[in-house]
């Protein structure tokens, strides 16, 4: 049963715009305990897909299931909620708050969210609050931003809001991340230090990742398996290696060409 | 039953100074894309431009309104390169200009009082008889709004669709940098907008002064958000769309004048302003990629 | 010697009571990035609703008319007015935080107050239309039998104690996961929703309980003029609070009392004891208005984070590696002053 290792499955999910059809039967799985990447040309819809699957969009058919749970349709924050977090394409820090603050507002059911226990019983949040704190100072560390801790989010430079959002990200506790293209436009080193505190990660914590990828090599080095993606819908599912032997895939990807087109001349 | 056609026409009417407002709004949302709060204003400088042209100047209504109109346009260019230009240029937020236009609605319209006065004043315009037609009767003021109305919906149709400041205008609705890639000067767009956008608000005031017969600095401003209702009824941004909205809008308007009371005709506006967010926030025709 | 007392402690009660209403504006936009256009209707409501639960009942000779007449004791009456404008702000709520876009949130509390601001003013019989509520009894003053300006003194203390309490929950709020939370929201509502928070419940936590103390600041409002008419607010009383924030400081309780001191108390009240000029008895309220609207246009420029930035929040130093200390949560540090509009 290859199920049940499946952290999140996707069965033909479906949505369109106004007439365009940005998904058109999206299927695939996501092992647990591995990094899965999913690529695909520009307009492939690759973040639709990644929104219809974290509650951002609602698909119009199909299926999203999280953990044995069906989150299909489910808002955002109940999605995020039953344990998989995912981060956005640009960097999207809270700016106006400070680097530890925007760790501390993740950890999620917080008992000082709530107005009553706030006014009446702050000892109650006080001691919960301690934690977070030292978990937070802890994963700054890991991640290089400890002495960063007291600045401002938006003085950060573009790779250090890339760290950022990742160590915003594990503050949750997500058993699934779903990263959408964290390594565009950062530097080559940078991109090496994040790909080696994904794969730590993973390591130690066991989280499961789902990332939409456009460096090869990266996905290559990074990923232990690959979903490729062409105009709405999932072409192939493999390693890189085995995808490279693929004729379908590589001129999807290389020409973005509609599949049937491919299967024509195939 | 004379007096469902009565309102019928009245709706309308109501409807015709409304898409002016309307379309004008949308108009000025579309391309900058942040709502303007002092709007009101416009709609007073409207009334009081031509009040002015009328009976400081002395011109032919007519004139006066011309006059009025195109001077309603000119300040609001000029508001907007003192302004909201340098704040937009700075990269401020739309939540920041909302407060700036919302101040700016203050010293406008207190400005406008401090003018005009307080007081209540009226066009003069000759009394005549009520024209029949068929089951409706309107003045000749009010058959005078509808047909500005249409004539100036025309109007703006043709030079969105026909002219290429129309075109670059909806371009930079659509997809504002994108259009500044492609060579629009998106500066001179925005300031043709703004001028577009208070004439319109001018024209719109002049006719709600004809409705209303007296008016005053606030007359405008508290139709306002009747105007918005009728924008987000009609899709924010969208021009079409203000226009339908606002037919509807009016004729809610008289009508739940005439089932409850006038003195709750605003409310009906409000209650449908709720509706829409309820049901349908993305409004009749929605804003892709801008909701 | 008692007029100059009497007259600053009237000025002490405008300085108190627009502090609580920037208090209550400052959780609303300040903590959590709504844009509420009609603060003053809630502020309205709760004096009103204090009004009618403190008067007696409406004699039905005297052509003033009004709901309740409860002949309440003060204290229950402030709850009551509280208690109303909080509930007003959840109706409104209701309609205005369901959409994500901050205008069309504008748009509806505007839109609400000019509805509100029309009920009351037409409905003769809530609370007695455009002629509005006279009379309404001064907490304690059958009992102290003070002389006009002591009593004005006292009534001074009863509001800064009041004041003072709102001041304190509104830190506690700020300084609580509560408060980051609504922070993180304001900064970006998509991310946080993506965390997990619950962004329609904590938004409307922020605007009930700013509505309430904004209410509380109304029921003192209604306490010491012992009247209060439609034609006491409008938008632009709305606008001076406003203004008290934007100047003073958003997001920082410090930069409320510091704005309120500024806007409402020098600016605003004071040049309301200059002398009318005759032939133009409204240029002085005119010219007073317009300031404020540039005022804030002004300061949006010049220094758009206020006189008194946001303070960085800092948490008691927790050294690497070890979890055994005693840290304060959130202490909070000297502005810096860097703060710019994002």
């Amino acid at each position: 049963m290859s199920e049940k290792n499946e952290i999140l499955e996707v069965r033909d999910l479906r949505r369109s715009f106004g007439g365009v059809q940005a998904l058109r039967g999206c299927s695939f799985g996501v092992r647990r305990g591995t990094i899965t990447a999913l690529i695909g040309p520009n307009g492939a819809g690759k973040t639709t897909l990644v929104d219809a699957v974290a509650g951002a969009r609602r698909p119009q058919s199909g299926r999203v299931v999280f953990d044995g749970h069906d989150i299909t349709g489910l808002p955002c924050h109940k999605v995020a909620l039953s344990g998989l977090i995912r981060t956005f394409q640009i960097s999207r820090e809270y700016p106006a708050m400070t680097v530890l603050e925007n760790l501390m507002v993740s950890p999620q059911r917080q008992s000082g969210e709530r107005l009553s226990t706030v006014l009446l019983r702050p000892s109650r949040f006080r001691a919960e609050e301690r934690q977070h704190l030292v978990r937070a100072v802890e994963v700054l560390a890991e991640f290089g931003l400890y002495e960063k801790r007291n600045d401002y989010a938006r003085d950060l430079s573009g790779g250090q809001k890339r760290l950022l959002e990742l160590a915003r990200a594990v503050m949750a506790d997500p058993r699934l991340l779903v990263l959408d293209e964290p390594m565009a436009g950062i530097n080559p080193a940078l991109v090496d230090r994040l790909a080696e505190h994904i794969v730590r990660l993973r390591d130690e914590r066991g989280t499961t990742f789902l990332m939409v990828e456009h460096n090869l090599d990266v996905v290559e080095r990074l990923c232990d398996e690959v979903v490729v993606m062409a105009v709405g819908q999932t072409l192939a599912t493999g390693t890189m290696a085995e995808l490279r032997a693929n004729a379908e895939v590589v001129a999807a990807y290389l020409t973005g060409g509609v599949p049937a087109d491919v299967r024509a001349q195939g | 039953m004379t007096l469902f056609w009565l309102t019928l026409g009245f709706g309308v009417v109501t409807g015709a100074v409304l898409s002016l407002a309307a379309v004008g709004l949308s108009l000025q949302f579309g391309v900058t894309n942040f709502v303007n709060f002092a709007y009101g204003a416009y709609l007073a400088f409207g009334m009081f431009f031509t009040y002015t042209g009328q009976v400081g100047l002395h011109l032919p209504l007519w004139l006066a309104v011309i006059f009025g109109v195109l001077a309603t346009g000119v300040t609001s260019v000029v508001v907007d390169a003192l302004i909201l230009e340098p704040f937009v240029r700075r990269g401020t937020s739309g939540f920041f200009l909302l407060i700036i236009t919302f101040g700016l609605s203050l010293v406008l319209l207190n400005l406008i009082q401090a003018i005009w006065g307080v007081g209540f004043d009226q066009f003069q315009i000759s009394a005549s008889n009520p024209v029949r037609l068929g089951p409706f009767s309107f003045t000749p003021a009010q058959l005078a709004i509808v047909g500005i109305a249409a004539a100036t919906l025309v109007a703006v149709h043709l030079l969105l669709t026909r002219t290429t400041l129309g075109k670059s205008m909806r371009a930079m609705s659509d997809n504002a940098p994108l259009a500044r890639a492609t060579g629009i000067d998106t500066t001179r767009v925005t300031r043709w907008t703004w001028f577009l956008s208070g004439c319109l608000a001018g024209l719109g005031g002049v006719t709600l002064a004809f409705n209303t017969v007296e008016f005053q600095a606030f007359t405008g401003n508290t139709f306002l958000f009747v105007i918005f209702a009728a924008v987000i009824l009609g899709g924010i941004g969208q021009i079409y769309g203000a226009m339908l909205g606002a037919v509807i809008i009016g004729l809610v308007v008289n009508f739940a004048g005439l089932v409850i009371s006038s003195a709750y005709d605003l409310d009906a506006a409000f209650a449908v302003l709720v509706l829409v967010l309820l049901l349908r926030p993305q409004g009749i025709i929605p804003t892709l990629g801008k909701a | 010697m008692g007029v100059v007392l009497g007259y600053v402690a009237t000025l002490g009660v405008y300085f108190c009571v627009y502090n609580i209403f920037a208090f209550g504006l400052n959780i609303q936009f300040g903590y959590a990035g709504i844009l509420d256009f009609t603060v003053i209707t809630f502020m309205a409501m709760g004096g009103y609703m204090a009004g009618v639960a403190a008067l007696g009942p409406s004699q039905p000779g005297s052509g003033i008319y009004y709901i309740l007449g409860l002949s309440l004791p003060w204290p229950v009456a402030l709850l009551v007015g509280a208690a109303a404008a909080g509930a007003l702000g959840y109706l409104v709520g209701l309609i205005a935080l369901r959409r994500l876009r901050s205008d069309y949130l504008a748009i509806v509390t505007l839109a609400a107050g000019s509805i509100v601001l029309g009920i009351v003013s037409n409905s003769n019989s809530l609370f007695d239309g455009s002629e509005g509520l006279v009379g309404v009894p001064q907490p304690m003053n059958g009992v102290l039998k003070l002389t006009p300006n002591a009593y004005t003194v006292f009534f001074l203390g009863l509001c800064a104690v009041i004041m003072v309490i709102c001041w304190l929950v509104a830190n506690r709020i700020y300084r609580s996961p509560l408060g980051r939370t609504m922070r993180a929201i304001r900064e970006d509502l998509d991310v946080a929703e993506a965390y997990g928070k619950r962004t329609f419940r904590i938004r409307m936590t922020a605007m009930v309980i700013g509505c309430v103390i904004v209410g509380i600041g109304g029921v003192l409002t209604i306490w010491f003029v012992t009247a209060l008419a439609p034609a006491g607010w409008g938008t632009s009383e709305t606008f001076v609070v406003w203004a008290a924030l934007i100047v003073g400081g958003r997001g920082n309780n410090l930069g409320a009392v510091v704005g309120s001191f500024l806007v409402a108390v020098l600016f605003n009240e004071a040049t309301r004891f200059i002398p009318a000029i005759s032939s133009l008895p409204n240029l002085i309220p005119e010219v007073r208005n317009m300031s404020i609207g540039a005022l804030v246009i002004l300061t949006l420029w010049f220094r758009p984070q206020g006189v008194v930035a946001e303070r960085k929040a800092r948490f008691f130093e927790v050294p690497l590696r070890t979890g055994s200390l005693e840290p304060v949560p959130m202490v909070p540090a000297p502005a810096t002053g860097s703060g710019a509009a994002q």
